[in-house]
């Protein structure tokens, strides 16, 4: 698969790495080149410094062969633009966006985007250790 | 009032009033400074209206409690042989109603009373005291209830 | 009507003074305490601090009532988001979004919102009208007046036709903001090709005008 993924913070650099492992060819984009330093050194992929809110860098990462596209910057509001943009402009079969605010990732889910809030899943989670 | 000086004559009070334990003793101040100087005390009650609701929507628990408040001034006011003029406000935030109020009315003094709260484990005077403090054009008279009582 | 307007910098205070001017009941939804404390002085209770783009906040504010829902920050995923939520969420009827960068006007009309405004391509398209021939033009001194923004026409005839931005020299502090060409407004980078009849919006110090001009159109 042809993944993007925008953001290359821990866990974008994780995924980058994860999905390289696996075989995949991956483009990672970010605003801030010191951010690449996370990516694994012997990582095979592109990235590229660019706003992935930005058709133009979008399409500079292969958005337009792209199987999938992953947003996984800090801002909720950037996910939820670029990942609208890979679907409706784009048309990549799966897009996932990270939405911190859970009532966002609600209402951005029933509008269709494939989202995760880790707010919710890591609640959760430790609330299992805690309870469980 | 000060003896033998030239004392400055306050002859227009506003008492905004809440309904908590502080309004007796303003109402009283109040019209006992205003029957000196033979004055006028306006006692008002501001009823905050969520902005979900639109400004002049009828609020009805709001309002009966709030006239309840307002007869209960007048009950204070009685007592010390004054008259007092009431009113309900409804306005989006108490301490800018109460300074476009004292402005509108062009009184010479705010009255006001404040319970001795804690919020997080500090001393909190919440909003409307502070921005009354900040922007009355007037002199404003800050009763602060005891230590203690109010603390739920 | 009641009108929400999301961002209380310049844009947003004076819409909201000529809304409340109007007689519109307006509030501004502002995340910065001290702009929250400027507005309130200037133009009473009508400001709330708060997230425009947090359904939470904009449930307080009753944005279910409202009649119309504008977002004009400086940013514009946070002016997307919050019309989506005030759309989606609560029904708002009207929701118009200020548009920065105006590449993303079509993006903001296919992911359904309303209206969008668009200062670069407002100022466009009073530029198209008023361009005469002249290959450069002065469209606006900025603060100071050592900066200046002019607009140059690419005549057909230009040894920069067809050659990308990257490889033109140009004066120094002088920067290319836009370039409308046949398919629209684009915001040039190094590898945009310049065309013919094209009108590119440039920054520039007035004694570097001269060199400009001959930089674009010679």
């Amino acid at each position: 698969m042809n993944v993007v993924i925008m953001g290359c913070g821990r866990v974008g650099a994780q995924l980058a790495a994860l999905l390289e492992e696996a075989g995949h060819k991956v483009a990672v984009l970010d605003t801030e080149p010191y951010s690449f330093r996370r990516l694994p050194a012997a990582f095979k992929g592109t990235p590229l410094v660019g706003d992935g809110t930005d058709e133009e860098y979008l399409k500079k990462a292969g958005i337009e062969e792209a199987d999938a596209f992953v947003a996984v910057t800090q801002g909720d509001n950037r996910n939820v633009m670029a990942a609208q943009i890979a679907k409706h402009v784009y048309n990549v079969p799966k897009v996932v966006c990270r939405i911190y605010d859970p009532i966002r990732e609600e209402l951005y889910h029933t509008l269709g985007l494939e989202t995760i809030s880790p707010t919710m899943v890591g609640a959760q989670l430790l609330r299992d250790k805690v309870v469980g | 009032m000060v003896q033998g000086g030239e004392s400055v004559k306050y002859t227009k009070f506003l008492v905004p009033v809440t309904g908590k334990k502080a309004d007796d003793d303003i109402v009283r101040t109040a019209c006992v400074l205003a029957r000196r100087s033979k004055g006028k005390v306006y006692v008002v009650h501001v009823i905050q209206v969520s902005r979900a609701l639109p400004l002049d929507a009828e609020v009805e628990p709001e309002t009966q409690s709030g006239e309840n408040v307002l007869a209960n001034a007048e009950k204070i006011a009685d007592m010390t042989d004054s008259q007092v003029e009431t009113e309900i406000l409804q306005a989006r935030e108490t301490g800018p109603a109460i300074v476009d109020e004292a402005v509108e009315r062009g009184v010479d003094m705010i009255i006001m009373g404040l319970e001795y709260k804690k919020r997080f484990g500090e001393f909190d005077m919440g909003d409307t005291v502070p921005y009354v403090l900040r922007n009355a054009p007037c002199p404003v008279l800050l009763w602060r209830g005891p230590m203690g009582e109010a603390e739920a | 009507m009641y009108i929400i307007v999301v961002g209380g910098g310049k844009v947003g205070y004076y819409l909201s003074q000529a809304l409340l001017s109007e007689g519109h009941e307006v509030l501004i939804l502002e995340k910065d305490a001290a702009k929250c404390d400027a507005i309130c002085e200037q133009l009473g209770s009508v400001v709330v601090r708060g997230d425009g783009c947090e359904a939470r906040t904009l449930a307080e504010v009753g944005t279910e009532r409202a009649d119309m829902f504008i977002a004009v920050t400086n940013e514009d995923e946070d002016n997307l988001v919050a019309c989506q939520v005030a759309k989606h969420k609560f029904k708002v009827p009207r929701t118009i979004a200020r548009i920065n960068n105006p590449k993303n006007e079509a993006l903001f009309k296919k992911l359904g919102i309303d209206v969008t405004v668009s200062s670069t391509n407002l100022i466009l398209e009073h530029i198209q009208e008023e361009v005469p021939t002249h290959p450069l033009v002065h469209l606006l001194t900025l603060k100071g007046g050592d900066l200046e923004i002019v607009e140059v026409k690419i005549p057909p005839d230009s040894s920069v036709v067809g050659k990308r931005m990257r490889q033109i020299v140009f004066p120094p502090d002088s920067v290319i903001c836009l370039m409308i060409g046949k398919w629209g407004p684009k915001v040039p980078t190094g590898d945009t090709i310049l065309e013919a009849d094209a009108q590119v919006v440039a920054v520039t110090r007035p004694e570097a005008e001269g060199a400009l001009r001959a930089a674009l159109t010679e």
